[in-house]
This record gives structure tokens, sequence and C-alpha cells, in this order.
């Protein structure tokens, strides 16, 4: 039988290969990627841009999280401080509604009630970042105005009544801001600045008109409970935004590792990949040079 | 009867012979390394005997000349091989440089340069972000600036695909002009052999149209039909004649749409030879069918990202108030006007991060409606009823699983070929073991006649002497 006696090019091919696995291999292991082209594994390529593409979301979401908590945060801790500056106003309403007070104690009662009204109106004129977080959509513009024209005064709301949400990846919504309206100035009776602009009116002369002042009191009581109850959303939102991130943390975690097992070359297997890759190499290129030495052809025998 | 005349008559006809054999085993050893070259073999014939008075005398032997150690069947299957194998070849190259533009993304942050996946997710995750705080100017400035990227990202892919579709183009165009001149020399050997052997193998002829044929497999699919006279006709595939006994039909070629077309004669055969085999099927294949799906894949992504995130942004209302209208619409991207090139041209038009509108329609600035709704055509299904991130994701396993299968097949068709070259090799390649070997016999052989010519000759002295040996010497 006659055979192909160019066998040794045939050799160098296979010669030729075993070097391009070896330079395969030699890539996966410096760059820990085990799937350098997306004809290596087709399937694997495409999942990997969806796993990916949840991770980044994932870390997006962090990050949002962590700015609407500082807004919330603020938020929460500003209507705190007008619990506690409307507590005091009733305190000193209900002093001043026992009867025992001379006319300038009164006046002084006025006096204090109208700078408490100037503290609440500022805490509801507090901005974040720039933005006024109790005006719904309008957070450029400072969303309480006092008149001082009338008797008693009005403070006037210029916001509106917008409310932003957060998405979560999975689709929940978080609500991040409660209108400036529906916590100062809440259905009529439930108002924190008629209240006390109807205060600071009462105590102005001196004279006490107890049935009204009582019932004015009685009203801003009632609008504090309202405050708080508003307080409520918020303190709602920050659990939620807390909760959402740390769900979303630990999917981030179990994401990163599915992509990571998916994309990393195993070393190990890698490494005894390359090691057979090499023996192969050698053992063809011993055959090589035993096939190729001259004492191989039968001339180098004739005579 | 026989005479001591006719012994040395038969015997220097066998030295002949014997020279004739060596020349042909000198002329094997000499062309060992040429390509194409079919070892001979030297044709011995024994000579008409010689009745004489009834008996017959062997008249010795004959050198004929050589026979080419060929298979003609053989070295078409050969040929058919070697089409399939270098049109797919030809293919995976061009197809390895396109999934290079889509080097999968290992997660780490500086394999994302480039990666659209990364981009769309960014991009679409920037509006996220805005919800947050719609009024913030940092994040309105990573809006335009993941817009950008992406933008730029699929803009740049989809110019490469271009490159290289008019890199192939040229190439494709190159095969004409050597296809041609192997046809011409094709029906130039054609006549020679027709002329010199119309009968049998016509021995180094036959060689060179074999190669020709050979390399012709490489560069285009070809059908082959044995003529009358020792002939070869030469057909494409779909079975346009390129060669007819001793002329030639010269291929063409020109310019369509911008791309290059070839013609025999007036006929446009293209498409056939696409699908007909050899480097320029695979160039073709490649550029007419792998390239237009994945720039149509990307003309599709861009143009409904651009045109859907526009439509959004000028129904909402932007930083400054303004609602976009259709007279002036608050464009994010440049708006296409057509799916087809949408990909190249796809760039950013906004400037001033304050025209995102992440406010709905009549709201006050610091509403985020319309980023959300924005931010949430990531998860709708706005690029050919499926989401952005998962028609990229099918796109790169589509494109993947081709590269893929074009490997496969080409490492197949490459096993095959060695298998038949090997076939081939066996048969008709100079086996210097075999020459060694028939050198030696002949070299025997040589030896013998020479000795036997000796012997007559001494032989013919003592006839000539009549027995008185020292006359003649």
């Amino acid at each position: 039988m006659r055979v192909d006696p160019s066998y040794v090019s045939n050799l160098v091919g296979s010669l030729d290969q075993a070097q391009a696995n070896e330079q395969q291999l030699t890539a996966e292991l410096s760059s820990g990627v085990s799937i350098t082209s997306l004809s290596q594994n087709p399937v694997a390529s495409g999942e990997n841009v969806l796993l990916l593409n949840q991770i980044q979301q994932d870390d997006s979401f962090t990050q949002s999280s962590n700015l609407v908590t500082g807004s919330l945060q603020v938020a929460d801790s500003t209507l705190g401080s007008v619990v506690s500056q409307l507590t005091q106003a009733i305190s000193l309403a209900t002093s001043a509604n026992n009867g025992t007070m001379n006319a300038s104690d009164v006046k002084a009662v006025g006096t204090q009630i109208s700078g408490i009204l100037d503290e609440v109106e500022s805490l509801a004129n507090t901005s974040y970042e720039g933005q006024y977080i109790f005006a719904g959509g309008q957070t450029s513009t400072s969303p309480f105005i006092t008149s001082t024209i009338t008797s008693p005064a009005i403070t006037t709301y210029n916001g509106d009544q917008d409310v932003n949400y957060l998405s979560t990846p999975n689709g929940q919504k978080i609500q991040l801001n409660v209108p400036g309206s529906q916590i100062f100035q809440g259905s009529g009776a439930n108002s924190v600045f008629g209240a006390l602009n109807a205060l600071v009116a009462d105590y102005a002369s001196g004279t006490v008109n107890t049935t009204q002042a009582v019932s004015d009191t009685q009203a801003l009581n009632t609008s504090l409970n309202y405050v708080s109850q508003q307080r409520v959303t918020i303190d709602n939102s920050i659990t939620q935004v807390t909760a959402a991130s740390d769900a979303i943390t630990s999917d981030q975690t179990q994401l990163t590792s599915a992509q990571t097992n998916l994309m990393q070359a195993d070393v190990g297997e890698v490494s005894t990949q390359l090691s057979l890759a090499e023996t192969q190499q050698t053992a063809l290129e011993d055959v090589i040079s035993q096939l190729d030495s001259s004492s191989n052809s039968l001339f180098s025998k004739l005579q | 009867m026989g005479t001591i005349n006719s012994a040395f008559s038969l015997i220097s006809g066998a030295l002949n012979a014997d020279q004739a054999a060596l020349s042909i085993v000198a002329n094997n050893v000499a062309n060992a390394s040429t390509p194409g070259y079919a070892a001979e073999t030297p044709n011995w014939q024994e000579n008409q005997p010689v009745t004489i008075n009834g008996v017959q005398y062997g008249a010795g032997v004959t050198e004929t000349g050589a026979t080419s150690l060929r298979d003609r069947v053989l070295e078409q299957r050969l040929d058919q091989q070697q089409q399939l194998a270098s049109s797919s070849g030809a293919r995976l190259t061009a197809l390895n440089s396109i999934q290079a533009l889509f080097t999968p993304d290992s997660g780490s942050t500086s394999s994302t340069a480039g990666d659209i996946g990364s981009d769309i997710t960014s991009f679409f995750s920037s509006f996220a972000s805005l919800e947050a705080n719609p009024t913030n100017n940092s994040l309105r400035e990573n809006v335009l600036s993941s817009a950008t990227t992406l933008a730029g990202d699929i803009s740049n892919a989809a110019a490469s695909l271009n490159q290289q579709s008019s890199a192939l183009d040229q190439q494709a165009s190159g095969v004409t002009s050597q296809v041609n001149s192997l046809t011409t020399s094709l029906a130039k050997l054609n006549q020679q052999i027709q002329t010199a052997s119309p009968n049998a193998d016509a021995g180094p002829l036959e060689d060179q149209r074999q190669e020709d044929l050979s390399q012709l497999s490489q560069l285009i699919g070809i059908n082959q039909i044995t003529t009358e006279h020792n002939g070869i006709s030469v057909t494409t595939t779909s079975g346009q004649t390129l060669v007819s006994e001793d002329t030639s039909v010269q291929m063409t070629s020109g310019t369509e749409a911008g791309v290059t077309h070839f013609f025999v004669g007036n006929t446009d055969i293209t498409s056939q030879l696409a699908s007909g085999g050899g480097e320029l099927g695979g160039y073709l294949t490649a550029r007419d069918q792998d390239i237009p799906s994945a720039m149509n894949s990307l003309d599709q992504l861009a143009y409904n990202v651009s045109t859907k995130v526009n439509t959004l942004n000028s129904a909402g209302t932007d930083l400054d108030g303004v609602t976009g209208s259709a007279t002036s619409p608050l464009n994010i991207f440049s708006q296409p006007a057509t799916v087809a090139g949408s990909a190249v041209a796809m760039s950013v038009v906004m400037t001033d991060p304050n025209q995102i509108a992440a406010a709905a329609a009549g709201a006050a600035t610091g509403d985020n409606t319309n980023a959300t709704a924005m931010a949430n055509l990531a998860g709708q299904s706005i690029v050919s009823g499926q989401t952005p991130t998962d028609f990229f994701s099918n796109f790169v396993s589509t494109l993947g699983a081709t590269v893929a299968g074009v490997q496969n097949e080409n490492s197949a068709q490459n096993a095959s070929v060695t298998q038949l070259q090997t076939q081939n090799d066996a048969l008709s390649s100079v086996n210097l073991n075999d020459e060694a070997g028939a050198m030696s016999t002949l070299q025997s052989s040589y030896q013998a006649a020479s000795q036997v010519f000796t012997m007559l000759n001494t032989i013919m002295v003592s006839v000539l002497n009549l027995g008185v040996e020292t006359t003649v010497s």
C-alpha cells in the first residue's frame, strides 16, 4: 500500500493547532476570562449580557437609594422639628388661655408664637441640595409665603400636588415626597399655618377672647396630629428604600457570583489543559525531528 | 532459430529501456516537491515475439514512455471539497473580524469599554438615577454622557462593519482577474492536450491542468465536465460556462448600488457565486449576508432606541419648563428617518442637559414622571418585540452561534480535505522510498543486461575467431 509521503506537513498542521490551543489557554489564564469571543460559547455570551444588565441596574439603584435616603431623612428630621415647635406653641397657647396672664404676658406669648410661626415657615421652606422638599414639583421656588396685610395673616402655598416615585429594579414604587400643602395646609381645620396665624392674631392685642383662642389652640393641636400622620409616610418611604436597597445588594451579590462563574476561567482546569497541550506539542516536535532526519530515506542506504 | 545478433539487439533494447526508466525515476525525484506533479511510472512493453520455423522467440522489451499516477475522480472530489473549505474559511475569517467588535464583557470595569450591552444599561440607568433627583445637574450630565457613549459605540461598530464590508468587496473583486487568468490557461491547456494526447493521460500538461483546476477551486465554485479528446469544460456551480474546449469566457465585475457584482456575459451571477463555494463564495456570503444581518440588528437597536427616547423626551417638560413640539422637538439623539443607516448615523444632538425632560408635560420641573417613563423603556419591548437588552443579548448569541457553526463546518471540511489530500498524495505524489527501490531494481537490471552484453560479446569473439582466440579480442 502506498502512503502519503508528505505526512510531515500534516504533522506540522497538528503542531500549529496545538500551539494555537496553547495560545488560547494562556490568554484565558492571563486574563482570567474563559470566554474571549462570542463563538466560544454563544449562549453564555448572551446570558452574560443579561446578567451584567441586572447587575448594573442594581448598582445604579443602590446609588439612587443613597441619594433619596438623604433627602427623605432631611424631610423626616424637618417634620420632627416642626412637631416640637408646634408642641411648644400649643403649650404657650394653653398657658395664655387659662386667664391668669396679664396683657403684656399675653402679648409676649403672641410674639413667641409669631416666632414659632416664622420658624415653622422656614422649616416648611427647607431645601435639600438646592431643591425645596415640600414644594411638590415646584422645587425651585420657595413654597410658603406669609402675607401680613390681613389679620390674621395668611400663609399661601406656591407649590403643587406633584408626588415623585422611585422605581426599584423589581418594579416597586417608593414615594419620595409629600407636597407641603398636604402637610401644612391639610383641609381647612388641619392647617398648621391657619391655626398659628389665628393664634398670633388672638394674642396680638393682649386681650384674650378665650373661646376663640381655645378653639384656635384646639385647631393647632389637630393640625399637629395631622403633621405627625404625614411624617409616617416619609418614615415608611425610608424603611422601604432601606429594605429595597438591602434586597438589591444581596441580589447583586448573587448575580455577580453567577456572572463570575459564567465568565471566569477555571484556573485548575485550564492549567491541566495547557499542560496536556504542551505534552502534545513536545511529542509532535519529537516525532517530526525523528521523521525528518536524513537517515530516514531509503536513498541514504543506497550505495 | 534465434541468433547471437538477435540476442545483441534484444539486450541492447533492454539497456535502452532501463535507461529510459531510470530517467523517469530521476524526473520523479527531481519533481518530488513540485506542486501538482503526479509521479510517473515507466510503461514496459514486451516486444512482439518472432516466429522462425514455427518456433516463437522473445524479442525483448521496449519502454514506451511514462504514465502519470492519477485518479481523476479523486482529484475532482478533492477540488469540490476544497471549494467548500475555502468558502467557509474565507467566511470564518470575516466573521471572526465581525465578532471581534462584540467581545464579551467580562464584568471588570476595563472590559466595558466599547461594550454596547453595558452602554444600553448605563443609558437607561442614568434615567433611573435622574428619578431620585430630577433637577440635579450632574445626573442630567450623566444622561447625556451615557447617551454619547451608547451612540458612539453603536456608530463605531456600524462604521467598522461598513469598513469590513468594503474590504471584503475589494478582496472579492480581486478574485476576478485570478479566475480569468486561470480559465485562459485552462483553455490553452485543453487545446494542447487535445492535440498532443487526445486519448491518453497527457502527463505534465495534465499536471498543469489539474493544478489550475485546484487553484480555481480555491477561488470559486466550479463544475468540471470531461469532454471528448481528453478536454475539460468548466462551469460555475450555477452552470455558467467559463471554459469550453479551447475557449474561455471572461468573468467581469462592475459596481452596482455601491458593491461589486460579477457577470458572465450579461448575466449577473453574484448571488449564485455567493452560494457556490471557493474564497469568492465566502467573501460574498460575509459581505451580502453576515454583515448586513449584523448591521440590520444594530440599525434596529439604534432606530428604536433613538426614536422612542426622542419621542418621550419631546413629550415631557425640561428643566427650563419647555415641552417639545412637532416643529421643535427635544431630541436627545439625532432623529433617524429610516431604519437602514440609523446605526452609523446615531449621535447625540442635545448639548444642554437642561433639555432632558424629566417632568411630565404640564408638570413642574421638579416632577420625575417622564424620567421614570424613559427609564422604564429599558424594560419595554421597544426593539423588534424585545427589550433593548434582550435584543442585544439575542443578537450576540445569534452572532456567536453563527461563527461557531461556520467554525465547525470549516473544521469538518478541512478535515475532509486533508483526508482526500492524503489519499491523493498516497497515489500521486512522489514517494522517495519507492523511487529508491525502483532505482535499485533498475540498477540491477541494467547491470545484468550489461553483463549479458559482455558475455555475448565474448561469445561473438569466439565465433569470429573460429576458435583462434587471439585474432579478434
